[in-house]
């Protein structure tokens, strides 16, 4: 009878520790798992900041920005005409930025979806600089301006003219 | 040992709830872990669409030049009339209607739901614009032209 109780009490211990084990591992995972989403979000801002350099990165840079051929420098601005010299020069900037897609959207005014070629350019709103399907993609709202010929019966002019477009960058994490 | 049986029993129960607590609780913890949606507006895209529709060259002219839509809200805020005879006021207001929702395309299918654009001067509210549904969730941006504030939210 008194090795029975003592069976007993042996066993009530051992469910006594399971029960103390249980809610110290209940204890770490939440632990584990505040810390988690706190990662998580951190994770988060890194790569909103990351592609938003790389939008930034690539339209600033020399081959893609406006400059100050447009009156003043501007930011967020792609010279359109450069990025169609550039898309017919892309195989020399092969590995240059460490994208896999890079293309520019027209959005306003809208248009009929039809990629740009130097036989319809400005008529058409799809600029495919670098075309792959490989990686994430991030994009970005640009002002993608030009310099139009607007004659009249008397004078002949060059006027900027901007539009609303999105640049679309994919990259490999 | 009837006692005895009862401290079992009592025992048992005890495991079992805790088997079922932890049961939920790690359900609970997978979904949590599982939840990565991706956020569909991220805030430097609402920023940089600002920044690119004040560049936007509108049809309002001035002499052969068309106006951005930066000068254009300059010249609505003081009333003025474009060159080929329209009033500034109204093509600003029709331009960024439709920049907006060319841009956006809020609907029940697409990640934005809404969307509210604001032009404020200090004399009168230039432009009020909201379409689609006003969410909890939004990101903003805020861009000020000399005394002109210019607010964009977008709902998702």
């Amino acid at each position: 009878m008194k090795n029975k109780i003592g069976q007993l009490k042996i066993q009530q211990m051992a469910f006594m520790l399971v029960a103390v084990i249980i809610f110290f591992a209940f204890v770490g995972m939440a632990f584990l798992s505040f810390q988690l989403s706190s990662i998580r979000d951190s994770a988060g801002t890194l790569e909103e900041k990351n592609a938003l350099l790389l939008v930034t990165k690539l339209s600033n840079s020399p081959e893609f920005s406006c400059g100050k051929s447009f009156g003043n420098a501007k930011a967020n601005c792609i010279d359109a005409d450069k990025v169609m010299a550039l898309k017919e020069n892309i195989e020399k900037y092969s590995n240059f930025w460490g994208v896999e897609n890079i293309e520019v959207i027209k959005i306003y005014p809208p248009q009929t979806n039809e990629e740009c070629t130097m036989e319809n350019y400005p008529e058409c709103n799809i600029i495919k600089i670098r075309d792959s399907n490989k990686g994430i993609s991030y994009s970005n709202f640009v002002s993608l301006c030009r310099k139009e010929k607007v004659t009249s019966p008397e004078t002949e002019s060059l006027q900027t003219k901007c539009e609303l477009a999105k640049l679309s960058v994919s990259y490999n994490g | 040992m009837d006692k005895n049986k009862k401290a079992q029993e009592e025992m048992v129960g005890f495991a079992l709830i805790i088997i079922v607590v932890s049961v939920i609780f790690l359900a609970f913890l997978g979904l949590s872990l599982s939840d990565d949606e991706k956020e569909s507006v991220e805030s430097y895209e609402v920023e940089s669409f600002v920044q690119s529709f004040l560049q936007y060259s509108s049809d309002c002219k001035e002499g052969d030049e068309n106006l951005d839509i930066s000068d254009l809200i300059e010249e609505c805020t003081n009333d003025q009339i474009c060159s080929n005879g329209e009033e500034a006021c109204e093509i600003l207001e029709e331009t960024l209607e439709g920049i907006s929702k060319e841009s956006w395309n809020p609907s029940q299918e697409n990640p934005v739901k809404g969307y509210e654009l604001k032009i404020n001067s200090p004399i009168k509210n230039i432009i009020n614009i909201t379409k689609g549904n006003i969410t909890a969730n939004s990101k903003g941006a805020i861009q000020f032209l000399e005394n002109i504030e210019i607010i964009f939210k977008a709902y998702y």
